[in-house]
């Protein structure tokens, strides 16, 4: 008789992610993933100019800030066919690049490698043993024998308090946890290092627009930064220089840390190389535009179907017609009103409630589908796009990490293997490192495009009173995003965000096809079901977010009993 | 980084949950802080917000809150013992609340502030796109109050400006003006 856990980490506040498994002879045999609460922010879009929007859309999510307001200037862009000047591309580009590798970073340390990490046998480690194994896997200079037993001190302080503070709530001991004590320790001193350095990355998106979360330099048609070489205000050699040192210091800690830390960890775990595959329909859009009109790219989009890398479909831009007739949303288990799966363009978002019912509706979000069918996105869907067409710098990174996976641990990963819960994390690491590489690039092309004497940043819109549509993609850290806009007699008449967290979270369709949470834990093993530390690697992997799918607003009294009340 | 934030968190398109920065909005509108006191509009920072807390003197976080215990517009003020006793729960996406998380982050960093207190209002409405509800509008005056007294316990100086400059959010209509009468 199977038996159903639910994980629904925050029971009592609204708009989180749930999973529920069933659970048979220690083996995952059927899963939900659901979302708890209500979206519909898009209707607050309706009537409003189509220029203001990103101000709003990049208050969907406080993670997902300024992926949101691109997406959405680029939808106007592209149902304007508005041109944008090198210069904004560029600005732009360094933007979301500092943002995803700042995302990157917070996933692997802050969010996932404690399922991987087990902290309380930090304790045992030997931090001059620990030196030597990091000196032998990485030329980083901050893994010292003090640097290391700096880190475990501050572990053995938080266990010596009796209380495990931030650790209160890990799988500690369970069987699935695999790593000896030194290599615990190191994962862990640079968990600690990875707060200083994705704090740096967003420096940048701090510098470059203006303010975080919420920059302000974006505007349709280009970006709102002055160019001036000579000033210390506007953007100018002195910010340019700041930006270039931050991003310099953010590339080393990518490809000497994070890049070596996940190949670590995969090679320690290989079987995890064959578990958490699910959806191999995989999607991504093309990104970081290289001239002002969006016709070449630095990074590759395109769609494969069913696994079969060698059938990888390219998309020539990043709102290829190809993509805009492929998608729609199914709402058969989500809680909105509708029979059949509409366009986004033609999106409603009119609430059904029902509460949870497995064979019925149990989520608030909808099933988007490309060509009827789930599709898995993020970067791994990226980098087997992006590696099955060819692509120089995916292949590089792609190689190098197979190469430093078989260094570490013997096992040589195929192709095959990335269809799976550590292909997830080896792909971001590995587009991390191409990320890294484009900002070095995108800030030179900036400052050589300065250097001609071009200052321009913006091309001014002119909105036609006739009814046009757009779509504005972002390959963004979680995958492909769309905002897909209807403008009328100078508003918006309708308004939808297709999010990555959506394509992944996905309910079931009405074919009864699982999205790619649910598919991805099917089979997964067990080891201690009441400790299901392994459905948390698999969904982890994913990265999710699901702030812009649902909102969840914070509820800090929720467990506090000493409030005083004023 | 200047010694004493005053944050405001929500979500400015869910109604009441956008409490935190249309106080900040306020504050920035009618008072004048010394130069120790950055003002914020944090959004909903999750783990970034533990880069807005470290090495800080004093922290107060606006915010509203959701609670089945407490009535619409109760005003509650949570201290930092109070903050730490909370345990945070295990993550499965990153937005989660993290109030607790990055302060038991900067504990174990060693960088925690001295002082911190979360000022919430339990919220009554978080439809999509509304302004603030009547009942948490109602108890704006509470907040500001709360804030004063603990700037002036942690020694800040701050005061109220003859003229205030025109006060409005972008992100709402107002319905009726943005007035609130401190005691």
């Amino acid at each position: 008789m199977a038996k159903r856990i639910t994980i629904d980490p925050i029971t009592r506040i609204e708009g989180h992610l749930r999973i529920d498994v069933e659970v048979d002879n220690n083996a995952v045999s059927n899963a939900w993933a659901s979302c708890t609460m209500w979206r519909g922010i898009e209707k607050i879009l309706r009537g409003r100019d189509p220029r203001d929007a990103w101000m709003f859309t990049q208050r969907f999510c406080g993670v997902c800030t300024t992926v949101h307001a691109m997406a959405s200037v680029r939808s106007v862009e592209d149902a304007l066919k508005l041109e944008v000047p090198l210069n904004a591309q560029y600005i732009r580009n360094l933007i979301l690049i500092a943002h995803a590798l700042h995302d990157h970073i917070v996933h692997f340390y802050q969010l996932s490698a404690l399922d991987w990490v087990d902290v309380l046998e930090i304790p045992k480690a030997d931090p001059a043993a620990t030196s030597k194994l990091a000196e032998s896997l990485s030329p980083w200079t901050r893994n010292s024998r003090n640097e290391l037993k700096a880190a475990q001190d501050r572990v053995k302080a938080v266990v010596a308090s009796g209380q495990l503070g931030i650790f209160a709530n890990g799988y500690w001991g369970h069987p699935a946890m695999k790593l000896s004590p030194e290599v615990n320790l190191l994962a862990f001193s640079h968990y600690v290092q990875a707060l200083e350095y994705q704090r740096k990355a967003l420096q940048v998106v701090g510098i470059l627009g203006s303010k975080t979360p919420h920059i302000q330099n974006l505007t349709v048609g280009g970006v709102a930064n002055a160019i001036d070489l000579d000033s210390q205000s506007a953007l100018g050699m002195d910010k340019l220089e700041m930006i270039r040192s931050l991003l310099d210091e953010v590339v080393q800690f990518v490809q000497q840390v994070y890049f070596v830390d996940v190949c670590a960890v995969a090679a320690m775990y290989p079987d995890w190389f064959k578990i958490g595959s699910g959806v191999k329909n995989y999607l991504a859009v093309p990104d970081l535009p290289l001239d002002s009109r969006g016709s070449a790219y630095d990074l590759p989009g395109g769609y494969i179907h069913n696994g079969d890398l060698g059938g990888v479909k390219g998309f020539q831009t990043a709102s290829d017609t190809v993509f805009r007739q492929a998608v729609t949303e199914d709402v058969m288990h989500a809680y909105y009103k509708g029979e059949k799966p509409l366009h986004p363009w033609e999106g409603e978002t009119e609430p059904a409630f029902t509460g949870w019912e497995a064979e019925q509706k149990y989520s608030w979000v909808r099933a988007p589908r490309y060509n009827g069918e789930p599709a898995q996105v993020g970067p791994l869907a990226q980098v087997l796009i992006g590696y099955s067409q060819g692509h120089p710098l995916t292949k590089k990174y792609t190689d190098m990490a197979i190469e430093k996976v078989a260094a570490i641990g013997g096992v040589r990963a195929t192709p095959a293997a990335m269809h799976s819960t550590l292909g997830r994390h080896a792909a971001r690491a590995i587009r991390a490192c191409m990320l890294a590489e484009l900002a070095q690039k995108h800030w030179q092309r900036l400052v050589d495009n300065i250097a001609k004497g071009d200052y321009s940043v913006y091309n001014q819109p002119v909105l036609p009173s006739h009814e046009v549509r757009g779509v504005g993609t972002h390959e963004a850290p979680r995958g492909t995003l769309s905002h897909w806009i209807v403008i009328k007699d100078e508003k918006i008449k309708n308004y939808q965000a297709v999010v990555p967290s959506t394509w992944n979270a996905s309910p079931r369709d009405h074919a009864g096809a699982h999205g790619p949470y649910e598919a991805s834990l099917l089979h997964t093993p067990l080891a201690k079901p009441e400790e299901p530390l392994e459905v948390l690697r698999t969904v982890h992997s994913f990265d999710p977010c699901m702030a812009c799918a649902c909102h969840a607003f914070d509820a800090s009294g929720r467990k506090i009993t000493t409030a005083k009340i004023l | 980084m200047k010694s004493i934030l005053i944050g405001g968190i929500g979500n400015v398109l869910l109604g009441d949950d956008g409490l935190g920065p249309y106080v900040v909005r306020l504050l920035e509108s009618q008072y004048d802080f010394g130069h120790e006191v950055e003002l914020a509009d944090l959004g909903t920072p999750a783990l970034d917000l533990t880069h807005r807390i470290t090495g800080r003197h004093g922290v107060i976080l606006i915010d509203c809150i959701a609670s089945d215990e407490y009535s619409p517009g109760t005003v509650l003020l949570y201290d930092k013992a109070a903050l730490l006793s909370a345990i945070p729960e295990r993550r499965l996406d990153p937005h989660s609340p993290a109030v607790s998380e990055c302060l038991l982050t900067a504990e174990m960093l060693g960088a925690s502030p001295e002082h911190v207190w979360v000022i919430g209002v339990v919220g009554a409405s978080f439809e999509p796109g509304r302004p603030l509800s009547p009942i948490v509008r109602a108890a704006l005056w509470k907040v500001v109050d709360a804030i004063g007294y603990e700037l002036k316990r942690l020694g800040v100086k701050f005061e109220k400006r003859l003229q205030a400059d025109e006060f409005g959010v972008w992100w709402a209509e107002e319905s009726g003006s943005a007035a609130y009468t401190s005691s």
